[in-house]
C-alpha cells in the first residue's frame, strides 16, 4: 500500500511538472479571421491576440484591458490577452520569450531596441497587413523610428522628449528669463552663468541623475545640444568620433568640477526630490509629464494629507530646452516608443492581419489621445490629434516649449542597418557610458575619454566610416 | 564437476526482480526532474554554443562563439569580467569563511535557545529577496554627504566617498555588501560541525594546558576541515556565478570595473540577443568552475574523510 501511495505521489509530481511546462490551452491556437471556400463565406474563426506592455502611463494597463474589451465587442471573433509587466522586467521578459519563440503578438518597445529583434528574426513587417490609408494616419517622422532598412516593424505610440526642468520661481529669482529660454533656447555659457547664480549653501544650481546606467541620459540629452542627435550622419558615418563629442565632454568636465552640481553619483529618484525640496534649481533628465508630478505634490501640500514629498515646497515646474554647446543648432533628444508585431510559434498570415488591426486600434484615435494627455505629449497620428481634448490645467508655456522641442527631434537617417544600430548600441553600453562614468567621477580627463571612444569606434566601424572634425 | 553443474547448484538471481523495479520507479521521479531541469538545459547550452542562435532558424558557426569569447581585444570584456570575478572571489570567499567560522565559534558556548536566536538573526537576511537587499544597500551607499556610510566616515573625519560611481570604491562596495549580508548558511553549517567534535579532545587539551587559540588551531580547525572544504567549494561556485549584486547595484560600472562574468553572460543573452555567444561563455565558466573545484579537492581534500 505504501508503495502504491508513493508511486501515485511520484506520478502526480512528474505529471504536474509536464503540465506546467506545456503550452497552455491547445484549443487556443490561432486561426484565420475569415475563410472563403468555394464561393461560400464562412464565419470568421476565433483568434486570440496577445499583447505585452508595461505601465506606459499610470492608468495605461487598466485602459488597455478596457480597450481590449471594446475591441472584442467590435470583432467578437477576436479576443485579446494582456500580459502586464513592470518597466523593470519588461525588456528582459520580452527578450526571454522572443528567444524561446514564444514572443507575444504585440509588444511595447523603444525604437532603439527594434534592431535587436530584427536581428533575432522575430520582428514582423506590418506593411502588408495595414492599408496605406491607415499607415498615412501616422506622422512620417515617428514612423521612421519604427522602420529599419526600409521595413516598418511597428506603429508609434508617442514621441517622448527628454531634456531638463526647473523650479520656475528659483530660476526667475536668479534673473533668468524663463519665457525667453522656453521660446528661443539658450547657450551653454548662459546656462553655466545661471546655475552659478543658483548655487548657494546646500542648494545646487543643477543636478543630473548620473549614477550607473543613467549616465547615458546625460550623454544623449546634452549630446543633442552639441549636435550629437543621432549615431549616424545622413551619409551613414558614425558621429561620436566628431569634435562635437570632445566639446561636450569638456563642457561636462567643467560642470562637474564647477561645484554648481554634485560631484558624486546621483540616483534617478533623487534628482526630482532635490528639486522639490529646494536643494536644486535645475534638474535632469526631465520630461513634460513631470508637470503632473509637481501639480500633484502642490495639491498634496495644500491638502496637508501627508502624501506630499517629505520637506518639499510648493513650486511651479518649467520644462526647458537643452542649451546649445559649441555653437551648434538647437536640438532635442527624443525617442519613439511604440508597438511592434512579433513572430512566434503560432504566427499565421491571417493571424498577423488581426494583430495589425488591434495594434492600429490601440495606437490611434481616442485611445492614444487619452494616453498622451497623461504623458503631457502630443499624439503622433492625425486621428489622435483630432481626438485630443487638452487638460485645462496644463501650463501653456510648458506645452509650447515641449511642442517646439518635439519639432526639433530628428529620426535616424534612412539606410542605417540593424547591424549598425546593434554595433552603436554595444559601443554606447560597453565603451561610451563606462568611460563617461570615469569623467563624471573625475578619474579621467575629457581628452582621455574622447581618445578611448574614438579608438573603440574606429575598431568597430573603421576610421573611414567615422566622422572626423566638426559635424557639418 | 564441470562448470554447468556448478551453476545448477547456485540459486539463480533474477536480473530485474520486483524489488529492483520499485527502486527504479522511485528513482525515476528524481531522475526525470534532474534530466528535464538540469541535464537538458546543460546539453542544450552546449549545443546552442555552436550556433548563431535565432528562434526561427539558427546558423551553425562551429567554434566561432568560443573564438570570439577568447580572442583578445581592447573591446572584449570577457577577460576584464573574468579578472573582476576572480578578484571578487579571492577576497569574498576566504573572508566569508573566516567570518562565519569566527561567529560560529563565538555562538557555540551559549545555551541552545540563545544559539537558535543568533542562528535565526544571521540567517534572516538570506530569507529577504536579493532585489530588496540591493535597494537597502543602494541607500546605505548613497554618495551624498548624507549617505549612511558617508556619515559614518564623517565621524572619523574621512571625506565622503563616491561609493558606487568611482572605480576606486565600486568593487570594494560590492565586496563589503557580500561580506556583511550572507553568512547564515555557513554559520549554521559550521555550528553543526562544531557540535560533532567530541568533548574529550577539549578536556585532554585543557589538562595539557592548551590555550583557546591552540585549541582552535590544533583541534577545531582540523576537525571541521570537511565542512570548510564543502563551504569553500560551494562558495567559490556561487561567487563565480555572482550576478545580482553587480546587476542591481552598479550595472557593471563605472568603466566596467564591476562587470562580472554572470552579468556579461546575461547582457549577451538578453540585451544583445547573442544567445549562442552567451551559451559559449557559460560553458567556459562551467569548465573553469569545475577545474577550480577539482584543484580545491586535490589541495584540501587529501586528509578529509567523509
Amino acid at each position: 500500500m505504501k508503495k502504491l501511495i508513493a508511486l501515485l505521489l511520484c506520478v502526480a509530481m512528474v505529471g504536474c511538472m509536464f503540465t506546467a511546462c506545456g503550452n497552455g490551452d491547445a484549443s487556443e491556437t490561432t486561426a484565420p479571421a475569415a475563410n472563403q471556400t468555394g464561393g461560400e463565406t464562412q464565419a470568421p474563426k476565433d483568434d486570440k491576440i496577445v499583447i505585452m506592455a508595461p505601465p506606459v502611463t499610470g492608468g495605461y494597463l487598466e485602459n488597455l484591458k478596457v480597450w481590449a474589451k471594446d475591441f472584442h465587442e467590435m470583432y467578437p471573433h477576436l479576443t485579446v490577452e494582456v500580459i502586464e509587466t513592470s518597466w523593470g522586467d519588461h525588456n528582459g521578459k520580452l527578450a526571454t520569450m522572443a528567444q524561446a519563440g514564444e514572443a507575444p503578438d504585440i509588444a511595447e518597445i523603444s525604437s532603439a531596441t527594434i534592431g535587436t529583434f530584427v536581428e533575432m528574426g522575430v520582428a514582423v513587417d506590418i506593411k502588408p497587413y495595414l492599408s496605406s490609408e491607415r499607415l498615412a494616419d501616422y506622422d512620417t517622422n515617428a514612423l521612421n523610428y519604427m522602420t529599419v532598412e526600409g521595413t516598418v516593424y511597428g506603429l508609434p505610440l508617442y514621441l517622448t522628449i527628454q531634456s531638463i526642468g526647473a523650479n520656475k520661481d528659483m530660476l526667475e529669482s536668479v534673473g533668468a528669463d524663463v519665457e525667453k529660454i522656453q521660446t528661443e533656447g539658450w547657450t551653454y555659457e548662459q546656462f553655466l552663468d545661471i546655475i552659478k547664480a543658483g548655487t548657494k549653501d546646500n542648494v545646487f544650481g543643477f543636478v543630473f541623475a548620473n549614477a550607473g546606467v543613467t549616465a547615458s541620459d546625460f550623454i544623449n540629452i546634452f549630446g543633442s545640444g552639441a549636435g550629437l542627435s543621432n549615431n549616424f550622419t545622413e551619409d551613414l558615418k558614425y558621429t561620436f568620433t566628431s569634435e562635437n563629442l570632445l566639446t561636450l565632454l569638456k563642457a561636462v568636465e567643467e560642470m562637474t568640477q564647477s561645484g554648481y552640481m554634485p560631484n558624486y553619483g546621483v540616483e534617478a529618484g533623487q534628482r526630482l526630490v532635490m528639486c522639490q525640496t529646494g536643494n536644486a534649481m535645475i534638474f535632469g533628465k526631465a520630461m513634460p509629464l513631470f508637470e503632473g508630478n509637481f501639480l500633484k505634490n502642490n495639491a498634496a501640500l495644500e491638502a496637508n494629507d501627508g502624501s506630499a514629498v517629505e520637506n518639499s515646497l510648493k513650486m511651479d515646474y518649467a520644462f526647458l530646452p537643452v542649451p546649445t554647446i559649441g555653437g551648434c543648432q538647437e536640438s532635442c533628444y527624443g525617442t519613439v516608443d511604440g508597438l511592434i508585431a512579433m513572430r512566434n510559434n503560432n504566427t499565421t498570415e491571417e493571424h498577423l492581419k488581426n494583430v495589425a488591426l488591434f495594434m492600429d486600434y490601440i495606437c490611434s484615435g481616442d485611445r492614444i489621445a487619452s494616453c498622451m494627455n497623461e504623458l503631457y505629449l502630443s499624439p503622433v497620428c492625425q486621428s489622435g490629434r483630432d481626438a485630443l481634448v487638452l487638460d485645462e490645467s496644463r501650463d501653456p508655456a510648458n506645452l509650447a516649449c515641449a511642442s517646439r522641442c518635439i519639432d526639433m527631434v530628428k529620426a535616424p537617417p534612412a539606410g542605417v542597418t540593424a547591424e549598425m544600430t546593434a554595433n552603436a548600441k554595444s559601443l554606447m553600453d560597453e565603451v561610451i557610458v563606462p568611460k563617461f562614468q570615469l569623467l563624471l567621477a573625475g578619474e579621467a580627463s575629457a581628452e582621455e575619454v574622447y581618445k578611448s571612444i574614438c579608438d573603440a569606434a574606429f575598431d568597430t566601424f573603421g576610421e573611414e566610416n567615422c566622422v572626423s572634425g566638426k559635424l557639418a | 564437476m564441470n562448470k554447468t553443474q556448478d551453476l545448477r547448484l547456485k540459486p539463480r538471481r533474477k536480473f530485474f526482480n520486483d524489488e529492483d523495479r520499485w527502486g527504479y520507479v522511485f528513482i525515476a521521479a528524481a531522475m526525470i526532474i534532474f534530466a528535464v531541469f538540469t541535464l537538458y538545459p546543460v546539453i542544450n547550452a552546449v549545443y546552442t554554443s555552436f550556433f548563431d542562435y535565432k528562434p526561427f532558424g539558427s546558423e551553425y558557426v562551429g567554434l566561432q562563439n568560443y573564438v570570439e569569447t577568447l580572442k583578445y581585444s581592447k573591446r572584449n570584456l570577457f577577460y576584464k569580467a573574468a579578472w573582476n570575478t576572480l578578484f571578487y572571489t579571492v577576497i569574498v570567499v576566504p573572508l566569508s569563511l573566516l567570518i562565519s567560522f569566527s561567529v560560529a565559534v563565538m555562538i557555540l558556548p551559549f545555551k541552545k535557545r540563545t544559539q537558535s536566536v543568533f542562528k535565526a538573526m544571521y540567517y534572516l537576511p538570506g530569507v529577504a529577496s536579493g532585489v530588496a537587499l540591493s535597494v537597502v544597500w543602494l541607500w546605505i551607499y548613497d554618495s551624498s554627504p548624507d549617505g549612511l556610510f558617508n556619515q559614518l566616515l564623517a565621524l572619523f573625519h574621512i571625506p565622503a566617498q563616491n561609493w558606487l560611481s568611482s572605480t576606486k570604491t565600486s568593487m570594494l562596495s560590492l565586496i563589503i555588501m557580500a561580506l556583511l549580508s550572507s553568512h547564515g548558511t555557513s554559520i549554521i553549517t559550521y555550528i553543526a560541525a562544531l557540535h560533532g567534535i567530541d568533548n574529550s579532545y577539549f578536556e585532554a587539551a585543557e589538562l595539557d594546558g592548551a590555550t583557546f587559540l591552540q585549541k582552535i588551531r590544533l583541534i577545531v580547525w582540523p576537525l571541521v576541515k570537511p565542512t570548510t572544504l564543502f563551504l569553500l567549494v560551494t562558495g567559490v561556485i556561487g561567487s563565480f556565478q555572482v550576478f545580482m549584486n553587480a546587476f542591481m547595484m552598479t550595472g557593471g560600472g563605472p568603466d566596467n570595473s564591476t562587470t562580472m562574468i554572470g552579468l556579461l553572460i546575461y547582457n549577451n543573452a538578453f540585451v544583445y540577443a547573442k544567445y549562442g555567444l552567451a551559451c559559449a561563455q557559460a560553458i567556459l565558466l562551467a569548465i573553469v568552475i569545475a577545474i577550480v573545484s577539482l584543484f580545491q579537492f586535490k589541495l584540501m581534500g587529501v586528509d578529509v574523510e567523509y
